[in-house]
């Protein structure tokens, strides 16, 4: 197409126009993308903030704990506090106090047809996921069919039986823990509480809760380490 | 005007009017971006001052920490603390989570940003799980150790929570477990019944063997409904 000088230096400066235009436009996008670094110093902000809290925390215990010393308090008592405390964040120590008792147990019905016999059993998932939900509404002790859970509770599924604590553990499964009995019964209710009362509703499994004013949580084992050293502070 | 030829009205338009449809886009957008822009800086430099106070904070208590630390230990042995009642306390002490440890064991790095579908805080729980029942004797996710209070939730969409703290990162292995124990017996049961079934899920994860270190747990233990039985 032949054009003549007029037309080609138009057409020469639209076209530059318009790449001048996408180019601005291009930037202005840019621009707008950034935003997501910031959305990243959120979680690693509030991270640190309770780290802070803690290890002011810590240090006000520590402060609190050289006073007794300069007091002149007998080294050997103070240690022995300590090692009661300790003792009893272990879960070493036999606890009681109000809280709930949460009872599971198999379906005692017949499988009927095509039915997934699976979903008449309990299952270690499903006791596990009730460990989750008491810690997090807050429980102090938590114990399942006398078996204390500590750092070092496994609960595995071992076919027939569910290995906890290095035990077998069978049906019925009876789960007490000691906390206040709403924030505990809210925290169930909000994982998984229902998913186990459509299983009793549909397939006949066990599942009931109790409030009680009194629960006995047992003692823990003592484990001894073999591998993990303490670490020196300041290396 | 003669002159021009007839096919060149039609594409001479159609720039005309698409070079005055973007300018005046242009001008409009250009006017909110640099609203946004100076919002999200000044945000953005907000957010930066306020993080760094809180981390030289968190350097200043943690030298502190350090220097009361000395001071109590020279306090135990200048008032002559029993030295096996203070490795029966360290032994406790490692079992409440309190007491940062060191030991051969391996470290486990989760990928699953290439998955299908992202893990969730069950499977993270279940992995935790199995180190346990492979005898593990300390555990770390994403720098938060696992004690027995530990809870590991979803706190909106896809924020996980462990010891009440967010644990996502936005760059880097997404998930990182860190266990002390013997090593043959973690390696082989992990890798047996869990590993081969997170990479069928499209999951990415290597296990390596190391001396691993274990943080301790910076949460606190609250006993408010329960009472002590040994003790009268």
């Amino acid at each position: 197409m032949q054009l003549d000088k007029r037309e080609r230096s138009l057409l020469g400066i639209a076209s530059i126009l318009l790449g001048f235009l996408f180019i601005i436009l291009l930037k202005a996008q840019g621009v707008t993308g950034s935003q997501v670094v910031q959305e990243t110093a959120v979680p690693s902000l509030i991270q640190t903030e309770q780290e802070n809290q803690q290890l002011s925390d810590e240090n006000a215990k520590i402060r609190l704990e050289l006073v007794k010393y300069a007091q002149g308090q007998s080294a050997s008592t103070l240690a022995n506090q300590q090692l009661q405390e300790a003792k009893m964040n272990a879960g070493l120590v036999a606890l009681t106090g109000s809280g709930l008792r949460i009872t599971l147990d198999d379906s005692k019905r017949e499988v009927i047809g095509e039915e997934d016999p699976n979903s008449y059993y309990i299952h270690e998932q499903y006791i596990r996921e009730i460990f989750n939900a008491l810690w997090n509404g807050g429980a102090e002790a938590v114990a399942v069919n006398g078996q204390r859970v500590t750092t070092h509770t496994e609960v595995f599924c071992g076919g027939s039986f569910i290995q906890i604590n290095g035990t077998r553990q069978m049906p019925p499964y009876l789960i007490e823990a000691i906390g206040d009995s709403r924030n505990l019964s809210a925290a169930l209710n909000f994982y998984g509480w229902f998913k186990l009362g459509d299983l009793q509703q549909q397939n006949g499994i066990t599942r009931k809760l109790e409030i009680l004013t009194k629960v006995m949580i047992p003692t823990g084992k003592l484990y001894n380490y073999r591998y993990a050293e303490p670490v020196k502070e300041g290396t | 005007m003669n002159r021009w030829k007839r096919s060149l009205a039609l594409p001479v338009t159609m720039v005309a009017i698409a070079l005055g449809f973007l300018i005046s886009l242009q001008a409009q957008t250009q006017k909110n971006v640099s609203a946004a822009e100076q919002i999200s800086s000044d945000r953005m430099a907000q957010m930066k001052s306020v993080l760094s106070n809180s981390k030289t904070q968190n350097i200043r208590l943690q030298t502190e920490r350090r220097d009361l630390l000395e001071q109590l230990d020279a306090a135990r042995k200048r008032m002559g603390t029993d030295p096996q009642l203070l490795a029966q306390l360290k032994q406790l002490q490692i079992m409440e989570g309190t007491q940062e440890v060191e030991g051969p064991g391996i470290q486990i790095n989760i990928d699953d940003r290439k998955a299908p579908f992202p893990l969730s805080p069950d499977d993270l729980a279940r992995m935790i799980n199995t180190l346990k029942f492979a005898d593990a004797e300390a555990i770390s996710l994403n720098g938060q150790r696992i004690v027995g209070t530990t809870a590991i939730v979803l706190s909106g969409s896809s924020t996980i929570l462990v010891n009440q703290v967010p644990i996502n990162r936005t760059e880097g292995i997404p998930y990182e477990l860190g266990t002390i124990g013997n090593q043959d017996t973690l390696l082989d049961y992990f890798s047996k019944l869990e590993a081969l079934e997170l990479k069928r899920h499209g999951v990415t994860v290597s296990i390596t063997r190391k001396t691993v270190r274990i943080p301790s747990y910076k949460g606190v233990y609250t006993f408010k409904e329960s009472e002590s039985k040994d003790i009268p």
